[in-house]
């Protein structure tokens, strides 16, 4: 009898254990507590660090943000040996293991305040680098650099300089975009290779601080 | 005797297993008897009616005798275990057999990459073959591996080599290994490094000599190549900006 009770109220126990742990937690709550992976560089407001060379993401489409989770989490992107800052966004997008946490973590990213981040470089010459973005970024990135979700094309008024500078030279030198499975990688990968020198990517990403955010 | 638990591969995993058994055999026995005695005592004089309690100093030979001989005993295995451990770190750690080939290990914020020389069996040539998150090696050959690490400190961690070496950056650790059975063993970084650390894993596959030459010729061909830095050659911001 004693038995009998005893083994009920630990079942019960049990249960409410696990009901407790799983499936209750509401999606806002579990996509804020999925965003503390990524604070530690991406910063609480999704400002992005310099030092940690953490791009700004507060307010980047959703479909942008899921797209880059999958890339980096198939090792699609970052994972070229000599990409530092891959390697640190790699692991943090494969501990997302739960089938929906990409998606929610994604839709948090996208619904915080987006910043326009001043200029860290010097301002060098934007009307040289207007007519590059003209000629070739305005095709994907749209002639307010607002972005193309049909061609994969993320917005970048807002992106540090430093962190588009740096980008195009991993697309350059084939850190970034190299991947076979990196197709929309690969369509910027030619465009950054039709940028002559560090001058040009310095005047085309000036020019892309002017633009109205 | 411990490859049950978790699998010995290396020429080396045997004599750690050996020192583990020793230590839990010598530290075993002493932890038993002195349990056992222990248990005995409270038994053997605990309160009976119209007995007095009474207090011991130990201070009489009869009675130290028992605390001396014990601790000579404890101080010779002792001996016997800093003995065996020294003589697995030298063959682990002071000695550095011929290698038959030399790979790069490099230990990042939270990956590892690797280089194998490639064809011509030198490293820092354009046939290198670089890899990250998997370390490919020919079971029965004697390794070097070159490793450092590029941020923080890390230590890489061969659990089924029973080896493991810490990384500080600005260094290059020279150490060796000689995989003794093929499959697939986990590489672990076993130095906390940042928020990625319980993530930073790889594989390290031990191929048959067919197997990892057809590895390398797959390879050879479509390694990447040695990218410039896009971090080292960024620019620092301009300062007040
Ligand atoms: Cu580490």
């Amino acid at each position: 009898m004693l038995n009998k009770a005893y083994a009920a109220l630990i079942g019960a126990a049990l249960s409410a254990a696990f009901v407790a742990g799983c499936g209750t937690q509401p999606a806002a709550e579990r996509s804020s507590q999925l965003y503390e992976t990524c604070m530690p560089c991406h910063g609480s407001s999704g400002e992005g660090n310099l030092a940690l060379r953490a791009p700004a993401i507060a307010g980047l489409p959703k479909w942008y943000v899921l797209a880059q989770l999958e890339k980096f989490k198939k090792g699609v992107r970052g994972a070229h040996p000599d990409d530092m800052e891959g390697h640190r966004m790699r692991p943090m997008a494969r501990s997302l293991l739960g089938p929906n946490d990409p998606e929610l973590v994604a839709d948090h990213v996208s619904k915080m305040r987006a910043v326009w981040e001043k200029p860290d470089f010097a301002m060098a010459d934007t009307s040289a680098g207007g007519t590059t973005y003209r000629g070739l970024c305005v095709t994907c990135h749209g002639e307010g650099g607002e972005g193309n979700e049909a061609l994969g094309a993320p917005p970048i008024t807002r992106q540090h300089d430093w962190y588009m500078v740096a980008q195009l030279r991993k697309f350059q030198s084939g850190m970034r975009g190299s991947n076979p499975d990196d197709i929309t990688g690969a369509q910027m990968r030619a465009m950054s290779l039709t940028l002559a020198d560090s001058v040009a990517m310095h005047d085309v990403v000036s020019y892309v601080k002017t633009l109205p955010h | 005797m411990l490859d049950h638990l978790i699998a010995s591969a290396a020429s080396f995993s045997g004599d750690v297993d050996g020192l583990f058994v020793l230590i839990t055999v010598l530290v075993g026995v002493w932890f038993i008897a002195a349990e056992a005695m222990f248990f005995w005592l409270i038994f053997r004089f605990r309160a009976k009616d119209g007995e007095k309690a009474q207090y011991v100093t130990g201070k009489e030979k009869h009675l130290k005798k028992w605390i001396n001989i014990p601790h000579a005993l404890v101080l010779v295995c002792d001996v016997v275990i800093i003995v065996a451990a020294i003589r697995v770190w030298v063959t682990i750690k002071q000695t550095l057999p011929p290698a038959d080939r030399t790979v790069r290990v490099v230990a990042q914020q939270w990956a590892w990459t690797f280089a194998d020389p490639g064809p011509d069996q030198k490293l820092d040539t354009p046939d290198d073959i670089r890899t990250t998150d998997e370390l490919h090696v020919e079971v029965g050959k004697t390794y070097h591996f070159l490793l450092e690490s590029k941020d923080v400190v890390h230590s890489f961690f061969v659990p089924a080599f029973r080896l493991k070496q810490d990384a500080d950056p600005g260094r290059i650790y020279t150490g060796w290994f000689k995989p003794t059975k093929t499959g697939s063993y986990d590489i672990l970084c076993a130095e906390i490094c940042g928020i990625g650390h319980g993530v930073m894993g790889a594989l390290l596959v031990v191929d048959t000599p067919e197997a990892f030459q057809a590895w390398e010729q797959a390879h050879a061909a479509e390694t990447p190549a040695e990218a410039a830095s896009a971090t080292e050659s960024t620019p620092a911001p301009a300062a007040g900006q």
